[in-house]
């Protein structure tokens, strides 16, 4: 009896944990279609600027594996999805606004990323996109203004209050401590590394960068470790 | 913290997401303290503790053996 209720608390535990890998995956792949999206209308818009003629063979075939490197994604998130769903994991119900509520955010995200990507490389910017400090339209500026702040906001607040329970509540405070400080040390000493001539002038977008990728990855290994 | 929490969920042949809707939590924060890797608030406790009918300290060992070091 011992064993049989061990067995069946196992399976379903085990089928949970796989679907957090399924949705770990499937959001990876999104990623990865947006920086393959990224890299086409890169290599676009350099031939577009340096007016070279029609697409030569090679340019095809890299095109092409882009491409089909962007299908495979797009299958493996469809199949990933099929096989959460038709697992019948139990959900907690904090757990189901939480899934919605980061689908909802991956969507909102990748569509600014894509539009950056693309309003980066349709123009002169050299930089990669996370970087790039060129101009872009003041109707686009105010739009991805709005969504970072006041759409985020809200939907931040939203999460906070309905979704976070106490335990991912500590993983984000830790997350936020080991950054604040990870920012309060790295941005002197690159400011000092810069007046000594050893680095290039502090780059605040870098640090907010750093800043939250140090806060994600101690929240996420807080939470899920 | 040490808990009997694996051991009083399977008596009652729950998932962890079973437990975790019990309490209103993520299934991640009950295998988190379900692991030791994370102690519960007290409310929580307490809520842990009236789920279980038991008392917090028959589900929590804190490991206190007594000794103080004044």
């Amino acid at each position: 009896m011992t064993n049989l209720t061990e067995r069946i608390m196992t399976d379903a535990d085990d089928m949970a944990n796989n679907n957090g890998r399924r949705r770990m995956w499937m959001m990876f792949s999104g990623i990865g279609i947006v920086i393959m999206s990224g890299a086409i209308t890169g290599i676009l818009s350099q031939r577009g600027a340096k007016g070279d003629g029609p697409l030569t063979s090679p340019d095809v075939a890299i095109l092409g594996l882009f491409a089909a490197v962007i299908l495979v994604l797009a299958f493996v998130i469809w199949r990933l999805f099929q096989q959460t769903q038709q697992s019948g994991e139990r959900v907690p119900r904090r757990e189901k606004l939480n899934n919605r509520i980061i689908w909802g955010c991956g969507i909102f995200g990748g569509i600014i990323g894509l539009v950056l990507t693309l309003t980066d490389n349709m123009g002169t910017a050299n930089e990669p996109s996370l970087f790039a400090s060129g101009p872009i339209s003041p109707v686009l500026a105010v739009i991805l203004a709005g969504a970072i702040g006041v759409v985020l906001p809200a939907i931040t607040f939203y999460w906070h209050k309905h979704v976070v329970d106490e335990q991912e509540d500590a993983a984000y405070r830790a997350g936020a401590l080991i950054a604040i400080y990870a920012f309060w040390f790295i941005a002197p000493v690159w400011w000092f590394l810069w007046r000594g001539g050893i680095l290039p002038s502090p780059n605040g977008v870098a640090l907010y960068f750093m800043t939250a990728f140090i806060a994600l990855i101690v929240w996420f290994w807080k939470k899920y470790r | 913290m040490k808990n009997q929490l694996k051991v009083l969920r399977a008596m009652r042949n729950w998932s962890q997401a079973d437990l975790a809707e019990h309490l209103d939590v993520s299934r991640q924060a009950v295998n988190a303290i379900e692991t030791g890797k994370y102690d519960p608030s007290l409310p929580l406790a307490f809520k842990i503790s009236r789920l279980f009918a038991l008392p917090i300290e028959e589900i929590f060992d804190d490991e206190f053996n007594g000794a103080h070091n004044d």
